[in-house]
């Protein structure tokens, strides 16, 4: 009951569309469901989609990868070394407001159009989430737990791997998640700004092209490529943490 | 007192790197064509204000991003109020929210493109629609979350619906919506650069892509310091105004 | 001669799907008494003062209010819930909580500071009108919201556990206040709770309900004198053989016997 409550709106979205579309038919802009399905499958077919597909994700990860580990390694340092975290409170409260495509132009003259350019902006756009919700992670660590590590006399890097790290696991997982989703729409961004290649490359020259059908399908498959992955994760999250995650999150 | 001494500290070390900064470019570690002294950079700021526009891509942007923002962020507040408070809408709407929640808005950049040309209301209209679903989805959130035994005080007193709403389910949800207008102005300073780099319409991302085409790393990063200032500012601003406005909240529950 | 009846529950039946929470409930409660509802968990206590107070319909049966139907909540009846700190506007100060009644009923503007003054001086927080919630003990909170009760000027308070949450010595001077604030309004009170002697202490009338589904088990009629007092009330010899009444019944309802 509750899956047919859920699609009855979508379903009413794409009737309309469907009507609406062809009703203002021949258009450069707008184009009915059912071409716009058609489309698809014919980028699938000829394979268009799946390397555009492959270079958008290839890219998203390798910068997630990136971005990801330096945010979180960076994270863990400041949580636990409090003389070093407000040392450089100042200098990341001023960096961290750039916006990652305004990084665009820089790493464009250095890197030139390609892999490297969406690999750089992507991973400075995930270093933060990481860095962020690490360091607070770390922060968040019961102090009682500390304090049993002092007792039993463990090394930094033991603590930091017996005890900070598998405490942290579950908020990290959730960082994780969200610097995912950043990783798609950021490598999507750069792709429709300036680089030729990859799903949002796709979309464009569909525009150009005059092509409203196969842009809405491309627009179409990113959504569906953005909630696969994030839906992914969340059943992985289930599936690695269960209800720590769940109550992890929610602090 | 102590505070102060770390701010300072921190000033110390951001000086530390500009000098870090300045170091490796006199020694050519990196190539000047991509990154320039600081002291370059620093001249192309003021040279830009001063012989070159760049004041008014500065402006430009500004207006793109808070313009697009203030409209979407109301139409999604008041959406969000619709949606959050009904059970009935929340179980045939949030799924659909849910699913387009991932969507980059820049993918409907090429749509807008279609339906409006490379003008600024193409601009304006990503903008808009990139900016709501932060709005639209935290008042949702805000709206459904009211505290229920609020919700049968409001029945105790006899409020009416509108009262209800005004006095108990809006100020209950403003901690949600005012941090999800925060993340649609970040969402909207985004947008504005992209939109601003593809339609070549006035504003700071303009003025970075033509630099770099031109090579000219110094102005690059006179617009990148210029983007990166709005953003603090914008951030800062939301973060003052939540603070105050939610100073109700107790010491006590931290 | 016994004052007028205010409250009537008349076969009154509550059932939440297929389970049956109230069962044939009958009884009344008359102007300007004080009535203490108590049982063992699970009886249904506090779901009949949800259904007096007008937030729940019974399933079958009636409630009158002042002889009319009640169809929902009424102005005229003030709720005190026992989650004070859920049921206070946190983003408003104290003066603001009471405000919120009164521009419920529509009172003018002009009008109101004083009367949130007289109100915050009544239930004893006269400095604490700029104070938020959070800022407030827990037995200030209940205060508070006591104090925005009475602004509705209620002919009947409903009383739900008010005093559960809070610790021992608070909960004693919260019982003599609402001794006193019952005395000077003359108000009707419906008060439930699971403390015995707090029910004797408080009461006019203590009401017992056996649980499964909720109906009346035991009804005791409170001689003892007023002004009540913590020390030597609850030191006589009636208070006590109240007390042994009331615990037996509830320890037989518990094991299931009929009282």
């Amino acid at each position: 009951m509750k899956a047919l409550k859920a699609l009855a709106l979508p379903a009413a979205l794409v009737v309309l569309a469907e009507i609406g579309a062809r009703a203002a038919a021949p258009s450069d802009s707008v184009a009915p469901p059912s071409e716009v399905a058609a489309a698809f499958v014919q980028a699938l077919a000829d394979g268009s989609l799946v390397t555009a597909t492959r270079d958008t994700l290839m890219s998203a990860f390798a910068g997630l990868a990136i971005g990801a580990s330096l945010g979180l390694m960076t994270g863990i340092l400041l949580g636990s070394l409090n003389v070093l975290d407000r040392l450089m409170e100042l200098p990341l409260e001023l960096l961290r407001p750039i916006p990652s495509v305004a990084v665009i132009p820089i790493a464009l003259v250095a890197l030139g159009f390609g892999y490297r350019l969406e690999i750089v902006i992507v991973a400075f756009a995930c270093f933060w989430p990481l860095l962020i919700l690490s360091r607070a992670a770390v922060d968040g660590v019961e102090p009682r737990l500390i304090e049993v590590s002092r007792a039993l006399r463990l090394t930094p890097l033991q603590r930091t791997v017996k005890i900070v790290a598998p405490a942290v696991l579950p908020r990290v997982f959730v960082a994780f998640r969200l610097a995912a989703g950043i990783s798609l729409i950021v490598a999507v961004t750069v792709e429709i700004a300036v680089n030729p290649q990859g799903l949002g490359y796709e979309v464009m020259t569909a525009g150009q092209a005059l092509r409203p059908d196969l842009m809405l399908a491309y627009v179409l498959w990113i959504g569906i490529v953005g909630f696969a992955f994030n839906a992914g994760l969340v059943f992985a999250q289930r599936r690695l943490f269960g209800q720590a995650a769940r109550v992890e999150a929610a602090r | 007192m102590k505070a102060l001494a770390w701010r300072f500290g921190g000033l110390a070390v951001v000086a530390v790197m500009i000098a870090l900064w300045g170091e490796i470019a006199a020694l050519k570690l990196v190539s000047p064509v991509f990154l320039p002294a600081p002291a370059r950079a620093w001249t192309a700021l003021w040279q830009g204000f001063a012989h070159a526009d760049l004041a008014a891509k500065l402006f430009g942007t500004i207006r793109h991003m808070i313009g697009g923002w203030l409209v979407a962020s109301f139409f999604g507040v008041a959406l969000g109020a619709l949606v959050g408070s009904s059970k009935a809408a929340r179980e045939y709407v949030a799924p659909t929210l849910e699913f387009l929640r991932p969507l980059p808005a820049s993918a409907v950049i090429p749509v807008a493109i279609a339906m409006f040309g490379l003008t600024p209301q193409m601009a304006v209209g990503v903008i808009g629609f990139g900016s709501i679903w932060p709005a639209l989805l935290a008042s949702v959130h805000g709206f459904a979350a009211v505290e229920p035994r609020l919700l049968e005080v409001e029945r105790a007193l006899g409020l009416s619906r509108w009262q209800g709403i005004a006095k108990i389910s809006l100020p209950s949800a403003t901690p949600d919506i005012l941090s999800g207008l925060r993340l649609g102005l970040t969402v909207s300073l985004i947008l504005a650069v992209v939109c601003e780099m593809i339609a070549g319409l006035d504003g700071l991302g303009q003025w970075v892509l033509l630099a770099a085409r031109a090579y000219k790393s110094a102005d690059i990063f006179a617009g990148v310091i210029l983007l990166g200032a709005i953003g603090f500012v914008a951030n800062a601003s939301l973060r003052l105004i939540e603070a105050r406005a939610l100073r109700w909240r107790g010491r006590r529950t931290g | 001669m016994t004052a007028a009846t205010l409250i009537a529950f008349r076969d009154v039946d509550l059932a939440f799907g297929d389970h049956l929470v109230l069962g044939k409930l009958t009884f009344e409660i008359h102007e300007g008494e004080i009535v203490c509802i108590v049982g063992p968990s699970g009886c249904g206590k506090t779901t009949a003062l949800r259904v007096a107070a007008g937030l729940i319909a019974p399933t079958r049966g009636e409630i009158a209010f002042a002889g009319a139907p009640v169809r929902g909540p009424r102005r005229d009846v003030a709720i005190v819930f026992q989650d004070y700190s859920k049921a206070l506007l946190p983003w408003r100060t104290a003066a603001g909580n009471v405000s919120l009644a009164l521009e419920a009923l529509g009172t003018p503007r002009a009008e109101r500071p004083k009367r949130i003054a007289a109100l915050l001086k009544r239930v004893g927080l006269p400095r604490h009108a700029d104070k938020f919630p959070s800022q407030l003990s827990g037995g200030m909170q209940q205060r508070l919201q006591i104090a925005r009760c009475l602004a509705q000027e209620p002919a009947a308070l409903m009383m739900d556990e008010p005093f559960g949450a809070l610790d021992a010595m608070t909960r004693q001077t919260l019982q003599d206040e609402m001794l006193e604030i019952a005395r000077a309004t003359k108000a009707t009170i419906f008060f439930v709770t699971h403390d015995l002697e707090e029910a004797i202490y408080l009461g006019d009338r203590v009401i017992g309900l056996m649980p499964h589904p909720g109906r009346i088990g035991i009804e005791l009629k409170i001689d003892l004198p007023r002004p009540r007092n913590q020390v030597t009330t609850r030191e006589s010899p009636e208070f006590l053989r109240l007390r042994h009444k009331l615990y037996d019944f509830i320890h037989a309802s518990e094991k299931g016997e009929a009282a």
